[in-house]
């Protein structure tokens, strides 16, 4: 059968059509780059998104450090994700780019601070 | 009150567009300037983005708003570019005299060129003029991102988001990873306004649904926000009515659309274009007062981060040339957005250079062209599959190719 | 244990806090109770801010008496109590033949009642005082104006708290009851005794009337709603333009306000329920209609925010708009001054309103002067609208001053801080809007209220749940997103 998508990628946002049997990609159209490609496949067989969200700072100028992850993780473990990352809790200073916590869930894929957090 | 210090260029605001001005400036050879910002930290807006997707341009790697600018803020920070934080620009004076308010003191400075790079701010409540009630519960969504990503603070757990703009399908995602509860996604126009991506990746993702042609209107709740009505528009953006339903919500977000930030722009004297809300501004990023340059969303809101920095960069060249120079050529061409297009960046050209024209269309298009004419002569043609108002588009028109005194049209065909 | 009072003044409002303000003169002890969080949330703060000449009132009447004391009494209160007033005048603009004899009866009206410096002025003249009105001739009146009408009742409420007045918020009354030669008025927080009971309660004067046992006032409504215009199209107004008034009703105007925006209104609808404030569509188009066949610079895009405001009117059974009612029932209600139906002028007398009833106590009472009272308050000094000089010297005193909060309005750390800190111990977000305009510009908090509501949180020590919007109930925040770690 047909499947639509719109690309994540980057921001052109490509609508992409990909010839999908329940178990094998067929043909993949309407990408502007191989990105598309490569996104779709993903897609269909395990999908996978990054999540950005915080985490608490003691001590710090702000309550707040942001982090991401260093790659992305199958959709269905974003909650699990995020409520092991609500447990944690960091001490000011917090560096950004400082890993946080190492192969999140099993995956292979870290916790990293994007914006780190000064003394009060 | 102390005399004013002579300086090369003063930047008002370190948000990307004068973080990155401040760098190319200084490797411009311009090192006698300084950034001015009123926030605690450097970074402007990005340091609430904390979503990533930002960079991807100019990096080739997609990193979040913190880090994109912690980019420039290192490059500022490795050049010994001067910066002060905490100051509020209370003044530009179209002699080029800034003044700020500091804890230490009522600054002012003499400067050779003054770099506008406030941003924008965000379309408010008011603004729309929704009826009803006036209860707590009710954010624009730039807010709502910064209590939640800066200040450890949620502001509501049942919400209904008013507008397809990017930070509020951002937000829809982010309030929906921290508990709360996304009813929906309305939008006025019949297009989404936001990228697709966001589409996918903030809305589809969480099973949040996108609602187009549909507005708030009427806002209930004597305290906190107890609900909205919703209708369905027509195809003026009125409201049908009979299609009235009542969503019951804690919280109303509002994306509806960034404001360039020109008080003070106006207040120098410089003309403003009614279409961007910025400064009108030649080929050079120069307003109408000579000496005065704005570049980034206070010039015309953009889509990408990466396009202010870069937008930002050219601004800075040209201001090197005028510092030297003291003065830049003459730019009588008008560009004139026509059938199709929102806006048009810059509006005057010299005819003796190459120049990019940035701009966005007013509605989607499909299987078009982006065309720029001078008296019907077509200077160059940029073919699209699909274009819509959400994206920035730039074109670049060669010099060899315009003539002299004559308007170029910008239009879609 | 309970608490005692010479006076219990039901209601905070412009008049509650002028009668408290003035009564604080003499040697009685005073309490005002509010239902609401602050004193400016009803009528008082939701008007035109216009301090009105007196001419529009049927000569006799307490509303013309009243009202063209008050316009003499403005520059004197102003410069006792600190909050900003301006003598800009006013013109009433016509076009036909019948128009004309409005006015001159206007004038004719308003000499009758003391009121000075009226005059009809050509097309020529009026366009030399508001270059942009639409209109043939016009009616000036000189000596009318513009107020704070928050900055104006939270003076009359400072100044008499600084005298000794205790303030109670959140005090709904419920019940009034007299018994041996006192009255017990019965909140929902406790119950308070008093020798004397003023009901001052604006939109509430029925409901207090009826518990003081003076029934059968019939009050009703009058809603208007009004559209506030960004400060750039302030400098295009120079002063308030009506249109020529009916017998009832004054008609949309444009006003310019005292910070420098232009407020477009009011409609007059009829309303039963005296809490909903919310402004319907079709009110904000018919506004701006109304409005623009009086001047044409009224924008969309100029739009910062509306707001509307609910007039207490008593009427009498034929509906017919009744004079201020200020009475004392001997007969039914000793000791008990009522107010009922102070609508509009009330802002502009609510000091000779104060007054008026003080001289009914004291015709049964040998009022006492209270030998420390001060008329004097100084408001929260403010940076916006100071000469540089003026501003390097502010924050070279104190540093908080160079620290801006609110953009828009250019509101310093220094002025939010004093406001945090006022002496009533308001702390609503609007309450501090009220005291220092923050949050009111165009940008309407977007820039300002997360740094207004983390002060709050660290100067009063207040949880976030605890920070509250305007209303009880009003929650800005439903709880942290991440709890804070221990320790």
């Amino acid at each position: 059968m047909t499947k639509e998508f719109t690309c994540i990628v980057c921001p052109n946002g490509c609508q992409i059509t990909a010839q999908w049997d329940g178990s094998r990609v067929g043909e993949i159209s309407g990408a502007l780059c191989p990105r598309g490609a490569a996104y779709v496949s993903q897609e269909l067989t395990a999908p996978k998104r990054n999540i950005a969200t915080s985490v608490r700072v003691q001590g710090g100028v702000l309550p707040l450090a942001s982090v991401r992850l260093t790659a992305p993780i199958p959709k269905e473990a974003i909650f699990p994700a995020l409520q092991q990352i609500q447990q944690l809790t960091l001490t000011a200073p917090v560096e950004a780019g400082t890993v946080i916590l190492r192969g999140l869930l099993g995956y292979d894929s870290d916790v990293i601070v994007t914006r780190g957090c000064e003394k009060a | 009150m102390k005399q004013p210090k002579q300086i090369d260029a003063v930047i008002v605001g370190g948000g990307p567009a004068g973080l990155a001005a401040a760098v190319a400036l200084f490797d411009h050879g311009i090192e006698n300037i300084i950034i001015l910002e009123r926030e605690a930290q450097l970074g402007g807006i990005l340091r609430q983005c904390i979503h990533d997707g930002f960079g991807l341009t100019r990096f080739s790697q997609t990193l979040s708003g913190p880090e994109y600018a912690q980019r420039f803020i290192d490059a500022v920070e490795k050049r010994r570019i001067p910066y002060l934080l905490k100051a509020s620009v209370l003044e530009v004076s179209a002699d080029k005299t800034v003044t700020a308010a500091t804890r230490d003191g009522l600054m002012q400075w003499k400067a050779g060129a003054v770099i506008l790079t406030m941003g924008c701010r965000e379309r408010t409540r008011g603004a729309l003029a929704i009826p009803g009630d006036r209860p707590a519960g009710v954010f624009t969504a730039g807010v709502v991102q910064a209590y939640i990503n800066l200040y450890n603070r949620m502001p509501g757990k049942e919400v209904v988001i008013l507008g397809s703009g990017d930070i509020g399908m951002i937000m829809a995602r982010r309030l929906t990873l921290e508990g709360a509860h996304v009813l929906g996604v309305f939008e006025v126009q019949p297009y989404p306004s936001g990228l697709p991506r966001n589409i996918q990746q903030c809305l589809l993702d969480f099973d949040i649904p996108l609602h187009l042609s549909h507005t708030v209107t009427q806002i209930h709740g004597k305290s906190r926000l107890t609900g909205v009505t919703i209708s369905q528009v027509d195809d003026k953006m009125q409201p049908i009515p009979g299609t009235e339903t009542f969503y019951p919500c804690d919280t109303l977000v509002l994306s509806v659309g960034l404001i360039p930030e020109n008080e003070l722009t106006i207040d120098a004297g410089a003309v403003l274009d009614s279409r961007t809300k910025g400064a009108d501004v030649d080929e050079n990023y120069q307003t109408s007062v000579p000496g005065i340059f704005a570049a980034g969303n206070v010039l015309h809101v953009h889509d990408l981060v990466d396009f202010v920095s870069l937008e930002a960069e050219r601004l800075a060249a040209s201001v090197a040339v005028y510092l030297r120079e003291h003065q830049l050529p003459c730019c009588p061409i008008p560009v004139i957005p026509g059938d199709g297009i929102g806006h048009v960046i810059p509006q005057h050209i010299s005819g003796q250079r190459d120049v990019s024209l940035s701009l966005r269309v007013n509605r989607p298009f499909e299987n078009a062209a982006i065309v720029v004419r001078q008296q019907g002569r077509a200077l160059c043609r940029k073919p699209l599959r699909k274009i819509a108002p959400a994206q920035m588009l730039e074109l670049t028109v060669k010099a060899q190719q315009i003539a002299p005194e004559q308007a170029l049209e910008v239009s879609v065909e | 244990m309970e608490e005692a009072y010479d006076v219990l003044i039901v209601g905070g409002g412009v008049i509650g806090s002028a009668i408290a303000r003035e009564m604080s003169r003499y040697q009685l002890k005073i309490g005002v109770l509010e239902k609401n969080l602050d004193v400016c949330y009803e009528t008082s703060g939701r008007n035109s801010a216009v301090v009105h000449g007196g001419f529009a009132y049927d000569p006799g009447t307490l509303k013309a008496r009243l009202c063209v004391e008050g316009n003499r009494m403005m520059d004197q209160l102003s410069s006792e109590l600190d909050f900003a007033f301006r003598r800009c005048g006013k013109v009433l603009v016509g076009n036909t033949p019948q128009d004309l004899e409005t006015l001159k009866k206007t004038i004719q009206q308003g000499e009758e009642n003391g009121a000075t410096g009226l005059e009809l002025i050509d097309e020529q003249q009026l366009h030399q005082l508001v270059p942009a009105v639409v209109g043939k001739f016009a009616m000036y009146s000189k000596n009318s104006g513009i107020m704070d009408p928050f900055g104006f009742t939270i003076a009359l409420a400072e100044n008499a708290h600084a005298n000794g007045v205790d303030y109670f918020f959140d005090h709904k009354v419920t019940g009034i009851c007299r018994a041996d030669g006192r009255y017990r008025v019965s909140t929902e927080k406790g119950d308070f005794y008093s020798r004397w009971v003023v009901n001052a309660a604006g939109l509430g004067c029925k409901e207090i009337s009826d518990l003081l046992g003076i029934t059968g006032y019939r009050v009703i409504g009058s809603k208007g709603d009004y559209l506030v215009l960004d400060e750039r199209t302030g400098k295009l107004l120079p002063m308030p333009v009506y249109p020529v008034p009916s017998n009832t009703y004054m008609g949309i105007h444009v006003t310019s306000t005292i910070d420098g925006n232009v407020t477009v209104g009011p409609n007059a609808e009829t309303v039963t329920d005296f809490t909903d404030y919310g402004v319907p569509q079709r009110n904000m188009d018919f506004l701006a209609e109304s409005a623009s066949q009086l001047w044409p610079h009224i924008r969309k895009a100029d739009y910062i925010r509306n707001y509307s405001g609910i007039l207490p009117k008593w009427v009498d059974e034929n509906g017919v708009i009744q004079d201020f009612k200020i009475e004392i029932r001997d007969d039914i209600a000793p000791n008990a001054i009522n107010l009922v139906g102070i609508e509009s002028p009330g802002l502009t007398a609510a000091v000779p309103i104060a007054r008026y009833a003080i001289s009914l106590m004291a015709q049964r009472e040998k009022l006492i002067e209270n030998p420390r009272f001060s008329p004097l308050r100084k408001g929260i000094v403010r940076l916006r609208g100071k000469s540089d000089e003026e501003k390097a010297a502010l924050i070279a005193q104190n540093p908080d001053y160079g620290e801006l909060i609110c953009r828009c309005e250019q509101v310093s750390k220094a002025e939010i801080l004093q406001a945090i800190h006022n002496p009533l111990g308001v702390h609503t977000m609007v309450g501090i809007k009220y005291r220092t305009r923050s949050m009111m510009g165009r940008c309407q908090g977007g820039y300002c209220q997360m740094r207004i509501a983390q002060l709050l949180e660290q100067e009063l020590g207040l949880k976030e749940t605890e920070i509250l919007y305007a209303r009880q109930g009003s929650q800005l925040f439903a709880g942290k997103v991440r709890e804070e770690a221990e320790g």
